[in-house]
């Protein structure tokens, strides 16, 4: 019996093991690789930890290679829009769905369900021109638009499961007071759903901060694309790779994502379990 | 509530509730509309027309072309080796995705020092941008200077010199199968441990009690009250594992020799490469059907099971 336990504490430990190197050890390798030079980059067998640490290529990415910065800069407004307004239109739509119960409910829900399961490809061939033509083709104000009707689904579902743990009472009384419907959403129960608010809005950076496909396709200018675009277009595909470069893009791409998850964790996971369980 | 108001007040009361639900309802109505459900309906009708990007930039619309869009991707032989690698991808990727997370949340379900701390870290591949995944592994499995041609060297004794996942045919879809799980781990693990704290503790003394082994506790006990959970996690991983598409993009761009061209690869080159937007939607319009049979399929199975 003692001995099994042993077994099965080794057999834990080592599977545990295997999938957290799995998981954390491409990062520290690419967190590695971006302190090299490119002469040490190409060693192999390669070195784990610089033997000479430089911060050439922090440095040429901040005075070479602007156009990262552009593309950055940009990345911070369209995902910044995108989850504003996600949050604002889920904020509304989600109290409907939570509050009042009518049969048009079950609709809505079914056409957002299945709105979820599109493919963007799909989309993108008539966003093309509908985009065209009422002139928000090429505009960061288009993709925004494009990425919310994407994200809409999911958070709105999100929010509504935050506004369902909101006693009705408090609306009653409120109510009684003589507020406005309206007064009533945004001045007394909205917020009390903050941890809502800060779910579906960090949701929605991180998910419009990911978006490739729609600034690769209804973008062209170059200054107005946006980061995976943009990076995927002028730092891949080239014959040679410049290693340490296109890992420190890496490193500063991600790093805005990892500081919002680190500090709003558990706002994150919480809301995230209590709308994909519930929903 | 209060009934005072008689019928034509209550009467009143619904009318207005319905008109401020659909008020606030309307803004996320319109926008889904708008830019999702008409965007789609209109590629599946230009999915029967020749219609190129030279009919956006004349104004011209498409021409009626007896379904040829269809006909020639079935006839030249670019659809159904698609269909078969997105299935494989979707599949392996899902089912890969589900041991390892199960196996991760039970690891971490048990009264660990670390777990808190571990559950925390274990998350950051999630937040990693899905272009940047794709860079972090093009760089680990990089065929001179990568780290997994020194792993593999290094398992193999020297006597693997060239191994190059993402320039093999038949071994690509691995490697960006690694990368897809790689990002999709950590959030499969965080919705299977909120499963796992649903699972009474009570209930699983008793059966230890009564001799039932792990593998029967789990089976028996853990799986059961996990169903719901269960449901949700892999629906989720399904459509978007069918939907990946920056990953293939970055990392192999379809190759080589095709074998890892999936719909969303084959749908965009017809669309955004060859610019003929017709043939591109007669592919999501094929790739949507696919979609919908299996989770159909899928929903079937878990509904059978319930009873």
């Amino acid at each position: 019996m003692k001995r099994n336990r042993l077994l099965g504490n080794i057999v834990k430990y080592a599977v545990l093991i295997v999938i957290l190197v799995f998981l954390l050890f491409p990062l520290f390798w690419v967190l590695m690789t971006s302190f090299k030079s490119n002469m040490e980059a190409y060693k192999f067998p390669p070195t784990f930890i610089p033997e000479s640490p430089t911060v050439q290529s922090y440095i040429d990415l901040f005075t070479k290679n602007n156009e990262f910065f552009i593309y950055y800069r940009n990345n911070f407004i369209v995902a910044g829009g995108a989850a504003a307004l996600t949050t604002f239109i889920a904020i509304m739509a989600g109290y409907a769905l939570s509050r009042f119960h009518f049969r048009w409910n079950g609709w809505i829900v079914a056409c957002f369900t299945s709105a979820q399961m599109f493919p963007v490809v799909s989309r993108l061939i008539s966003l093309y021109k509908i985009l065209g033509d009422v002139h928000l083709i090429n505009t960061r104000l288009g993709v925004v638009l494009a990425i919310t009707a994407s994200m809409l689904p999911f958070t709105i579902m999100l929010m509504s499961s935050f506004y369902d743990g909101i006693p009705v009472e408090l609306e009653e009384a409120a109510r009684v007071d003589g507020a406005g419907r309206l007064q009533i959403l945004f001045k007394v129960v909205a917020p009390l759903i903050k941890p809502g608010m800060l779910a579906v809005g960090i949701y929605a950076f991180l998910l419009s901060w990911d978006d490739y496909l729609h600034a690769a396709t209804l973008i062209q200018t170059d200054t107005l694309r946006t980061l995976s675009a943009g990076v995927a277009l002028r730092y891949l595909g080239e014959l040679s790779y410049d290693w340490s470069l296109v890992n420190t893009i890496s490193i500063v791409g991600t790093l805005p994502m990892v500081i919002l998850f680190f500090f709003f964790q558990k706002y994150m996971v919480k809301g995230l379990v209590a709308g994909a369980v519930k929903g | 509530m209060n009934h005072t108001g008689g019928k034509g007040l209550l009467s009143n009361r619904h009318t207005a509730d319905k008109m401020f639900s659909l008020m606030l309802l309307l803004p996320a109505i319109i926008t889904t509309i708008v830019f999702i459900l008409i965007p789609v309906a209109d590629s599946i009708y230009r999915s029967f027309f020749d219609y190129r990007v030279r009919n956006i930039i004349s104004g011209q619309p498409g021409v009626w072309n007896n379904f040829a869009n269809y006909i020639k991707l079935f006839s030249n032989g670019k659809l159904v080796p698609s269909m078969v690698n997105t299935l494989v991808f979707v599949f392996g990727v899902v089912i890969a995705q589900f041991i390892f997370g199960m196996a991760l949340a039970l690891i971490l379900n048990t009264n660990m020092k670390a777990s808190r701390f571990i559950r925390s870290i274990m998350m950051i591949p999630w937040v990693v941008p899905t272009i940047i995944s794709g860079l972090v592994w093009i760089w680990m499995f990089q065929p001179q200077y990568g780290f997994v041609k020194y792993l593999v060297g290094l398992v193999t004794g020297g006597r693997i010199t060239d191994f190059a996942i993402l320039n093999n045919p038949s071994t690509a879809m691995f490697g960006v199968s690694c990368a897809a799980l790689w990002k999709q781990i950590p959030l499969g693990t965080l919705l299977l441990l909120a499963g796992l704290a649903n699972v009474p503790d009570d209930m699983l003394e008793a059966a230890k009690i009564d001799g039932a082994n792990a593998v029967q506790r789990f089976f028996k006990i853990t799986m059961p009250y996990m169903k719901s959970v269960i449901k949700v996690t892999v629906s989720m991983s399904i459509i978007e594992n069918f939907k990946q598409f920056p990953l293939f993009w970055t990392m192999t761009g379809g190759g080589p020799n095709n074998s890892t061209t999936t719909m969303a690869i084959l749908s965009y080159r017809e669309a955004f490469v060859s610019n003929n937007f017709g043939s591109g939607a007669a592919v999501t319009t094929v790739w949507m059907l696919m979609m919908i049979v299996v989770v159909f399929i899928y929903n079937r199975i878990f509904k059978k099971d319930e009873v």
